[in-house]
């Protein structure tokens, strides 16, 4: 029972984790219908920036935290600029493989700035062990649900209550219409691009103390991010975050009840499955953010 | 026995009923037109009875035989040809060979005849390249069979879809719109298009929106509003409906 | 003319090793194992094209199939002690087969989702190669991988190997050429354009979308089983994403859809890191800007570079 619940914590931080990462994916996918191949990068740069800035430059957490959010931001900006808007007009297929060289790139980047050695950044709270009823956890899991829950609700208001968030909102429902009623579609695509970066980042400060940075962590995220933006219906935001979650606890079960090393294959059995019985994701296909 | 027939056909979208029962029979050798408003699922009956869309009721035969729910290409295999409402070819290849890809399928499915290009399959060839240089000769393309048909005007790829969908040879030939967005000299040709496969003695059912056109070609005409037959007859008549009337101009 | 052209071009390639001994003897065996790489590579970079290029499928599976040849044909061979003939058959079968199996859900999905199946395809193989220990031993490699043997007729020199390569990819051409002219490649081509066109021409999308993803599997497994028995290791890291990556580096470089091209382009590939002497992480972060620079500047590669300087050019570029 204990294990049980234990496994459940483990799947809800998993869930946090991607669910953060999902949320940047379908929005940017509501915005512009493109699917960055290079987000799950996204959330390793995040992860570097936070390790330097937390225990290289020996900044407060928060701080280091915020300040990789910062840095992802502006990163994420100069992406858009620099790659998604020459991209934006041509086919799906040089989109995809424009992101995926982008990817690429990033990664082998930071093999050549970091090392391959993974990077360890505990904390206080991850080292804090929070024990209840015998179910023993890191604090540093609850700060990770906490601020995931915090991010989603923030963005829920931000799409439904800023001039911004509504015109992503628009553009996910109905792109060419936005642009006849005078909204800046080259404006919010790149604010899109900006948030879903810093999101990932947000993920990367959380996350970053339990699980260690290393080079190569973001395609197998990007996979399971995609997996759980298929899995909720594509370009839904809150069926993506909902999938996450989903899949973050069936990895975390599987990896305790039914074998650690094919934890990663799990998102994708769970796609596959998904996508044979309902092709439309589980909660239908309903475009918007 | 009709050629092709619907009988209760029925697809919804989303709640709304785009087509509602349609009862539709076409004897060999007819000319009809299917009009009526925006909306009133001319397109969305065409798209079931070729197999584009599954009805959610009522069947679709064709020479007697139940087609309800088969793939496109098999119905296509059957003899039932069809253009599309916004033209439709294969950019990248050329006028020729889109013509080409349309008889192929029709003629020879073995791999292996194909892949090692046996005798008999090059004999084959021959005659579809031959036929196909017909076919864009009686549509004006002739001098243009080595363009890429993505380079072609507008007017010129809607010719090509056109003549291909002719390469087959089908016993039931459905046009979608095709005297729609082209000039009045295209229009012209089209419809002598049209008249002379009626009087090789092919079945041609289309969609149009150019009453000239339909008044003047057809032999019979079938309206559709809000996804139901509301009238049928000979054009005279049908003109002179008050429920036509209505349908078009009451709103 | 033509004739005598082709002639004397398959001559010259034949002498390769005597040519190379005669001008270059220091470094016969060098650049002779460069163009058993790239001979090979060639011939993958064609069985992927087949899906990318001709029925517009961007499938990322491609280092699955290719590991499933390797590792069935290796493990026969080593465990079972299979003739190479046989080792080589099976893991062309064997990667054949899989294609068939996992392509009829996956085509299933469209375009991102296929890209992203097929990439979760990939990982999962990769995955199970590094921790089924027990089968392919995992990270410790199957070692030991005997060398080509038909008979008494043995491959063990380098001009072997490099006869062995070019014999590959002279056949895999041929195919690839059979499949992508004719009426076949017409059916192909008709789905990759549009494919509701197609279907109206009786063509059916899946059929031929599945007659090229598992001749193309079938064709990457066999290649794996003869890459296994050049290099004599096979490791789960040869089954990895930036083998996809590589591949597609390698059509766009040289020009997606073209035999020539992505021929071109895998040998600029291969030959260009070797001869600069690049440490791999470097490689890779060219190949990354490499691969984003061409596919938004020149999607059609060097090859639609070439046919513009002729002024043969068909049609505009698959990517544009």
């Amino acid at each position: 029972m204990i294990d049980l619940l234990e496994q459940l914590v483990h799947g809800l931080t998993l869930g946090s984790l991607y669910a953060m990462v999902a949320a940047g994916l379908a929005l940017m996918f509501g915005v512009v219908r493109l699917i960055n191949f290079a987000h799950g990068e996204f959330y390793m740069l995040g992860g570097y920036a936070f390790w330097y800035a937390y225990a290289v430059l020996g900044w407060p957490y928060p701080v280091a935290g915020l300040a990789a959010v910062a840095a992802m931001g502006l990163f994420g900006l100069a992406y858009e600029r620099a790659v998604i808007r020459t991209i934006l007009s041509r086919t799906w297929h040089v989109q995809l493989i424009a992101t995926l060289a982008t990817s690429i790139t990033l990664t082998n980047l930071a093999i050549l700035l970091f090392g391959t050695q993974p990077k360890e950044v505990p904390t206080r709270l991850s080292a804090a062990i929070l024990d209840v009823g015998g179910v023993r956890l890191a604090w540093q899991r609850i700060v990770v649900l906490v601020v995931a829950v915090a991010l989603f609700a923030g963005l829920e208001w931000f799409v439904g209550h800023t001039k911004l968030g509504k015109a992503m909102r628009a553009m996910s429902q109905n792109r060419e219409a936005c642009a006849v009623v005078g909204i800046d579609v080259q404006h919010v695509a790149l604010a899109a691009f900006g948030l879903s970066a810093g999101l990932a980042a947000a993920a990367a400060a959380v996350v970053s103390p339990l699980f260690n940075i290393f080079p190569d962590v973001g395609a197998l995220l990007t996979l399971k991010a995609f997996a759980a933006v298929i899995v909720g219906g594509f370009g839904f935001v809150k069926g993506a975050i909902a999938a996450a979650f989903l899949i973050g606890l069936a990895e975390s079960l599987a990896a305790g009840y039914v074998s650690y090393a094919y934890k990663d294959a799990i998102a994708f059995v769970v796609m596959v499955a998904v996508l044979l019985v309902r092709p439309q994701g589980l909660f239908g296909r309903r475009i918007g953010i | 026995m009709a050629l092709f027939e619907t009988r209760g056909l029925t697809k919804r979208f989303l709640g709304v009923t785009a087509v509602d029962g349609v009862d539709l029979a076409v004897e060999a050798g007819e000319l009809v037109s299917l009009i009526g408003p925006n909306g009133s699922g001319k397109t969305t009956l065409f798209n079931c009875v070729t197999g584009y869309l599954a009805p959610d009721g009522g069947r679709v035969l064709f020479r007697g035989q139940d087609v309800t729910g088969a793939a496109p290409h098999r119905i296509a295999r059957l003899g039932v040809g069809r253009t599309f409402q916004l033209v439709s070819v294969f950019p990248r290849l050329s006028a020729l060979e889109n013509l080409l890809t349309f008889l192929q399928q029709h003629q020879e499915e073995r791999f292996f005849g194909r892949l090692l290009r046996a005798p008999g399959v090059r004999r084959l060839e021959a005659a579809a390249v031959e036929r196909a240089r017909s076919l864009l000769d009686s549509v004006g393309l002739g001098a243009r069979e080595r363009a890429p048909a993505g380079t072609l005007s507008y007017g010129q790829r809607k010719l090509l879809a056109f003549a291909a969908a002719l390469m087959p040879d089908p016993e039931l030939l459905l046009l979608d719109e095709p005297a729609a967005a082209v000039n009045p000299t295209m229009i012209e040709q089209m419809k002598a298009q049209i008249r002379a496969l009626h009087r090789a003695g092919k079945t041609v059912l289309l969609v149009e929106h150019n009453m000239d056109v339909v008044m003047d070609i057809s032999q019979r005409v079938v309206v559709l509003d809000h996804g139901q037959k509301i009238a049928e007859g000979p054009p005279e008549a049908v003109r002179r409906d008050p429920k036509v009337i209505e349908a078009y101009f009451g709103r | 003319m033509r004739g005598v052209r082709w002639v004397a071009g398959g001559a010259a390639l034949i002498a390769v090793p005597w040519l190379v001994a005669a001008v270059l003897p220091g470094q016969q065996r060098y650049i002779l194992h460069v163009l058993v790489f790239t001979a090979l590579f060639g011939a993958l970079a064609l069985s992927y094209d087949l899906v990318v290029g001709h029925v517009g499928s961007l499938s990322l599976a491609h280092p699955a199939f290719f590991g499933v040849g390797a590792y069935g044909a290796a493990l026969l061979a080593t465990e079972a002690r299979w003739p190479f003939a046989a080792a080589l058959a099976a893991g062309l079968v064997l990667a054949g087969l899989a294609a068939l199996v996992v392509g009829v859900p996956m085509f299933r999905l469209t375009e991102h989702s296929f890209a992203m199946g097929t990439l979760g395809l990939a990982l999962v193989t990769q995955i199970v190669a590094t921790n089924w220990v027990d089968f392919t031993r995992g990270p410790l490699c199957v070692t030991g991988i005997p060398k080509p043997q038909v008979g008494d007729f043995r491959i063990t020199t380098l001009p072997g190997f490099y006869w062995m390569g070019l014999a590959t990819l002279g056949l895999v051409a041929l195919l690839y050429h059979g499949l992508t002219t004719f009426r076949l490649g017409r059916a192909f081509h008709a789905v990759r354009d549009n494919e509701t066109l197609a279907s109206s021409a009786a063509i059916d999308p899946l059929r031929y979308r599945m007659l090229a993803f598992t001749i193309a599997g079938a064709l990457a497994g066999g290649v794996g089983a003869l890459y296994a028995s050049y290099v004599g290791v096979l490791c789960p890291g040869e089954l990895s994403v930036s083998l996809s990556v590589n591949l597609l580096v390698m059509l766009f470089l040289g020009g997606v859809g073209s035999l020539r091209g992505v021929v071109v382009g895998a040998a600029a590939f291969t030959a260009l890191p070797e001869v600069l002497r690049m440490a791999p992480t470097w490689r890779m972060v060219i190949y990354g800007l490499l691969l984003l620079v061409i596919v938004i500047r020149v999607p059609d590669g060097l090859e639609g570079v070439l046919q513009r300087r002729t002024g043969r050019r068909r049609g505009p570029a698959p990517g544009a």
